[in-house]
């Protein structure tokens, strides 16, 4: 190697040497010593929601719309956007879904500034709610008595209430489809006795969207009727792929009678 | 002593090592660049063409659902939820889409141990090659002090770190603005994050642009990288082999990568270098591997061990017999 190379080759690390120092030096400064400039975060402008695209699809909810016991993590939501874009439609599916949540959670999170935004964008938004409300992680089994089950209803169909309030308020022009509940315990012990309370609950959901326009309650009772085994999920509560399926189709006709929102 | 440093750089030139370490960084850049575009993809087959704010609330409650099997990560993915909320909440986009975005996420991620790695190639055999060649009698008879003689080969190292990112910081820019589109320099990083607690405290966020980010990243890199290869210049002179260097250095390294994750009630780690080489993580915001754990303290012990490095180094080779 040349020795004259050599030498602007030393020369040249000399000075990104020098370069990094002061990379250092600043993030010393900055970080250790403070930057001196206070926050200078501005309260964020109001997003317009992007005009002209294809529709949206948002999924709320709880542990369904997320998913769980699908093997291929999909759930209803997943599912009916295949089907949706197999018939042509071009549609975006955001899934809000989180596991575990009940109504007064999903209040709460309609309440968060980009979650009421994306609602606010969406052309169809589908709801699952009150599974969490009505079994209480089980609690609700040991204890079916008619008195403690209006207790729940009651509480559940005020927060519904807000909910549906807070997307009409939100979205004004969107198509809510709400799911109701079908009975994973039918084929236990008490099995007639939760089936009855599921019912109950779905007919006071009904009631409740009834209230509202362009509200859908989707009945997915029925659906899980017979040969509930082979439609849930091994533990027993959730549906599995097959179950999602059903639901997922249900909603898939009901939009494409629409012509199509989306 | 310049002509000494600048006979050290010939020598280390004409190796071509940094050939090899370009080409070490174009592969591996190209694998995480293919995997980047190929994770975008992905995303927009599931949520269709959405701006990054849908994105970035749709990653928020993938985190959400994990929370409840995220078992020993629960904590930090929690952090990293608030830190996500934040970002949208204050509308500032966490990956502008574009080279420095990145570049930004590639050095965070190599800092650690890929970028120290590289320097190791250079480091390691600095002194021993020239032991088992037996060419360091030639470099002793020459009529300057060892200790000059191995100052020049250390600055020699000093300059080698800094072509070493500079490679990095090049190759990285080159390719990614090659597939992401050379934009976004400016666009706003939030930074000032602090963990206290296992909470996240955003009370000294503040914004800066993505060059500057970039430059204090590279900065820290460099030092970090500085400190591995100080130590993998004294390994090379206390050991004859430079297999044997190389093997305990890597050992180091690999061992500090799985204690950060293991070492939180163990406090006295802390003092371990190798502990401390994720200061990445302070300018990000995630939490150190033990609680308590800040910038300064990292850096500091840092150069305590860098010093003693070449206090070692220095005293060792003006003493040794060398035959």
């Amino acid at each position: 190697m040349h020795s004259k190379k050599v030498r602007y080759m030393t020369a040249f690390a000399a000075v990104i040497c020098l370069a990094w120092l002061v990379g250092f030096g600043w993030t010393v400064k900055d970080y250790l010593i403070g930057s001196g400039r206070g926050v200078s975060l501005a309260a964020p402008a109001e997003q317009p929601a992007p005009e002209g695209q294809a529709g949206k699809v948002v999924a709320l909810g709880d542990s369904l719309t997320r998913g769980t016991g699908d093997d291929e993590g999909k759930g209803y939501a997943g599912y009916l956007a295949d089907e949706l874009k197999e018939e042509g439609f071009r549609a975006s599916m955001v899934n809000l879904g989180i596991k575990g949540l009940t109504s007064a959670g999903l209040l709460e999170q309609l309440g968060q500034k980009e979650i009421a935004r994306q609602v606010g964008q969406a052309d169809i938004v589908l709801l699952t709610i009150g599974g969490n409300d009505l079994f209480l992680g089980g609690q609700t089994l040991s204890d079916l008595s008619a008195a403690s089950l209006a207790k729940l209803e009651d509480a559940f169909a005020a927060n519904l209430a807000s909910i549906l309030e807070t997307i009409r308020s939100a979205n004004p022009a969107a198509t809510v489809y709400l799911l109701g509940l079908y009975d994973p315990f039918r084929e236990l012990e008490d099995g007639a006795e939760t089936s009855r309370a599921v019912r109950s609950w779905n007919a006071r959901t009904m009631e409740t969207i009834s209230a509202y326009d362009d509200m859908v309650f989707v009945p997915t009772y029925d659906l899980f009727q017979r040969n509930t085994a082979d439609y849930l999920f091994t533990d027993r509560f959730h549906p599995n792929g097959r179950g999602y399926r059903l639901m997922a189709g249900r909603l898939a006709a009901l939009i494409a009678e629409e012509g199509g929102a989306p | 002593m310049i002509n000494l440093v600048h006979n050290e750089m010939m020598k280390l030139l004409g190796k071509r090592r940094f050939l090899i370490i370009g080409i070490i960084i174009v592969v591996l850049l190209a694998l995480f660049a293919y995997a980047q575009a190929r994770q975008s993809e992905a995303v927009k087959e599931r949520l269709g063409e959405v701006d990054w704010r849908t994105e970035l609330q749709q990653q928020i409650v993938d985190w959400q659902n994990r929370l409840s099997s995220a078992g020993q990560w629960r904590e930090q993915l929690e952090i990293q939820i608030d830190q996500y909320q934040y970002y949208l909440d204050h509308d500032v986009n966490p990956s502008e889409p574009g080279a420095p975005s990145f570049m930004r996420g590639f050095t965070e991620n190599s800092a650690e141990l890929f970028l120290p790695l590289l320097v190791m190639i250079v480091a390691v055999d600095l002194v021993s090659s020239e032991r088992s060649m037996g060419t360091i009698k030639l470099l002793l008879t020459r009529p300057v002090s060892r200790s000059a003689v191995l100052l020049s080969k250390y600055i020699a190292l000093v300059l080698s770190v800094s072509i070493v990112i500079f490679l990095f910081a090049l190759l990285s820019y080159l390719i990614s603005a090659l597939m992401f589109g050379n934009k976004g320099w400016t666009a706003p990083v939030l930074t000032g994050f602090e963990v206290r607690g296992g909470e996240l405290d955003a009370s000294g966020v503040r914004l800066v642009s993505q060059w500057q980010y970039l430059l204090q990243q590279f900065g820290l890199a460099w030092f970090i990288s500085l400190v591995v290869g100080t130590l993998s210049f004294m390994l090379s002179i206390l050991m004859r082999s430079s297999a044997a260097g190389m093997g305990t250095m890597l050992a180091c390294l690999i061992s500090g990568a799985i204690l950060s994750n293991m070492v939180s009630s163990w406090d006295s780690a802390k003092y371990l270098f190798m502990v401390n080489l994720g200061l990445m993580d302070y300018m990000s915001g995630s939490p150190p591997p033990i609680e308590g754990m800040t910038l300064g303290f990292s850096l500091t012990v840092l150069a305590v061990w860098m010093a003693a490095a070449l206090a070692a180094s220095f005293a060792v080779f003006t003493r040794k017999d060398i035959y």
